[in-house]
């Protein structure tokens, strides 16, 4: 009696661990893509950020091109990405400027090819204070997305240069997602963050903007396009192909606005309209060209890290900084939206 | 006695239902804060119909199934071994302990960097959140079968894989079931914290995502749809205390 219970019980359990497997993986939907094995294919991370629109455009556009395959692959944190990186799972990523050159101090061999984008962050306050600057903001609660951001560093150059000390404001750090929403329950005064969690706020009416990131710093860089050195080392080719996609895309997306959004929005997941307010509102809230960095602004951007004691040594840009990728001449990607 | 079984729980809901739209109607909170259930169905039609929910409650199910038969199939002889060796009880007990109260968000970072981001980083960490508590159970179900039973068990000349198969066994079964139950909650409970990490798939994930895409009527049809299946799971494994040969153990 025993016996037979307790078998028919193990195979109860197996006979559903096959079920939901084949469910999972669907086998029967592999053998019809003959096509997609034959083509080389790279995933490339990204945030659901404005910062990063270039990532799922040179998806779709390489949908079905006879170049490399780019696979955007959606996370929902930097830290994930930076533990997949290390874990040697993710070889191309989208992420913010400091983080990578932490990693870069960390010894993880990573560098960065080219931007993600210009501008496209925005400080937030809330619609019921009269603050016209930071001197305003004293005492009060401010949201940063991390201390590795870019953000974190311009806006101490800013409190810096308007006279308030950095213990004068309460800094939080906080899921960029959760900063309209603590806005508007007034948890928080302020916060600066990539697009489009500051212009979710504005369309809310619970916030206006303080400062656009370009009338701080005008060609503002928060996001770049990192890559290893394992997969520069190993498919050189592929990497000039990302590279060049990033350019394209970018350069489609800077002179179609509406079609960016239309094509962005199902991955990030958004309400189209809130992405395509960002890009249109006004429409150099985000820009997607010049998105060679230089090295005066690259350069600053790790003065400014070793300052705020991100980077606890200075490292070698010119190991960091990798331009060889650039095409030269940049047309727009020949996209069909519909 | 059957109706009310079924029409007082319904009762209940459509009650909580209106106690939701009842406040969302008062207009305290915005739209974005608190969604309305109309809007709410209307993301759930659409999840539906995109065939993303199932895919989601598919790919959540195979990791916890996965993650918790394997938890069992190492934990319950575990269990048993170290309820029936005191020295293996004492060497052991300390450390299981101590793994007991780290919680899998603390060793998410660690999944990532072993495993990545997919299937069987999920699946370890649903693993670690139940293994532990499934042993302790298990060796304290052993522990306490009362002396009398291998008394007996000996006067009738069982020994080894007899008196394991027709005393121990038996003796700890309907405990060893309570577990269960109570552990396969704990695995659907953690299948949130386990798919903030799974990349692309999965109700936990779907959860992370829709905040990540500012949709709140989309988080809360994922939350409906973790609820709905938990309850599922349970009423699942209760047909295991129905099985005759442990049902003494459930009477009163």
């Amino acid at each position: 009696m025993f016996r037979s219970t307790a078998v028919k019980i193990l195979a109860g359990a197996a006979l559903l661990v096959i079920v939901l497997g084949v469910l999972r993986y669907k086998p029967w939907q592999r053998r019809d893509q003959p096509m997609e094995a034959a083509r080389a294919s790279l995933n490339v991370g990204f945030l659901p950020v404005t910062c990063h629109l270039t990532c799922p455009v040179t998806d779709f556009a390489t949908r079905t091109s006879a170049t490399t395959r780019f696979e955007s692959q959606r996370f929902t944190d930097f830290p994930t990405i930076v533990e997949s990186i290390k874990g040697g799972r993710l070889e191309a990523t989208f992420m913010i400027a400091p983080l990578a050159m932490k990693l870069r101090e960390q010894g993880v061999p990573v560098k960065i090819l080219y931007l993600g984008h210009r501008d496209g962050s925005t400080i937030m306050v809330r619609s019921d204070l009269p603050a016209k600057d930071l001197r305003d903001l004293r005492g009060r609660v401010f949201a940063l997305p991390s201390k590795y951001s870019n953000q974190n560093l311009v806006l101490r150059k800013l409190m810096e240069d308007q006279g308030v000390k950095p213990d004068e404001i309460n800094f939080v750090e906080m899921p960029p997602p959760d900063m309209p929403g603590a806005l508007a329950s007034r948890a928080i005064d302020a916060y600066f963050v990539g697009e489009p969690h500051a212009a979710k706020a504005e369309l809310d009416r619970s916030g206006r903007v303080l400062y656009h990131a370009k009338d701080i710093w005008p060609q503002f860089i928060s996001c770049v396009l990192v890559v290893t050195e394992n997969l520069i080392r190993e498919q050189p080719e592929v990497v000039r192909d990302l590279v060049r996609g990033i350019a394209e895309s970018g350069e489609w997306a800077e002179s179609h606005r509406l079609d960016a959004a239309k094509v962005a929005a199902p991955y990030f997941r958004q309400d189209e309209s809130v992405v395509r307010y960002v890009l249109t509102q006004p429409p150099d809230r985000v820009s997607y060209r010049m998105l060679e960095p230089t090295d005066a602004e690259m350069e600053q951007i790790h003065r400014m890290a070793l300052k705020a004691g991100i980077l606890e040594r200075p490292i070698d840009m010119k190991d960091l900084i990798d331009r060889s990728f650039i095409p030269p001449h940049i047309r727009a990607a020949e996209i069909s939206v519909n | 006695m059957k109706w009310k079984a079924i029409v007082l729980p319904i009762v209940v809901a459509a009650a909580l239902l209106a106690v939701w739209a009842g406040v969302w109607a008062t207009g305290a909170f915005h739209e974005s804060a608190f969604p309305s259930p109309l809007a709410v169905a209307r993301g759930f039609g659409e999840e539906m119909r995109s065939g993303r929910l199932l895919n989601d409650s598919i790919t959540s199910l195979f990791r916890v199934v996965c993650g918790f038969l394997l938890a069992v199939g190492v934990g319950v002889p575990g269990g048993l071994w170290l309820g029936q060796v005191l020295a293996a009880r004492l060497a052991f007990l300390p450390i299981i302990n101590f793994f007991r109260n780290l919680s899998p968000l603390a060793w998410m970072p660690f999944a990532i960097l072993w495993f990545g981001v997919g299937d069987a980083a999920s699946i370890f960490l649903i693993f670690l959140s139940v293994f532990f508590p499934i042993v302790l159970s298990t060796m304290a179900a052993v522990a306490n079968i009362p002396a009398v039973y291998f008394r007996v068990a000996e006067d009738y000349g069982l020994h080894g894989r007899e008196r394991l198969t027709q005393v121990t066994l038996p003796a700890i079964m309907p405990q060893v079931i309570t577990t269960l139950r109570v552990t396969a909650g704990l695995a659907w409970l953690v299948v949130v914290a386990a798919e903030m990490i799974a990349g692309r798939d999965g109700l936990g994930f779907a959860v992370m995502d829709s905040r990540n895409g500012l949709r709140t009527d989309l988080l809360v049809t994922a939350m409906i749809a973790i609820g709905l299946i938990g309850i599922v799971i349970d009423r699942v494994l209760v047909q295991l205390t129905k099985i005759p040969s442990v049902r003494w153990g459930y009477d009163r």
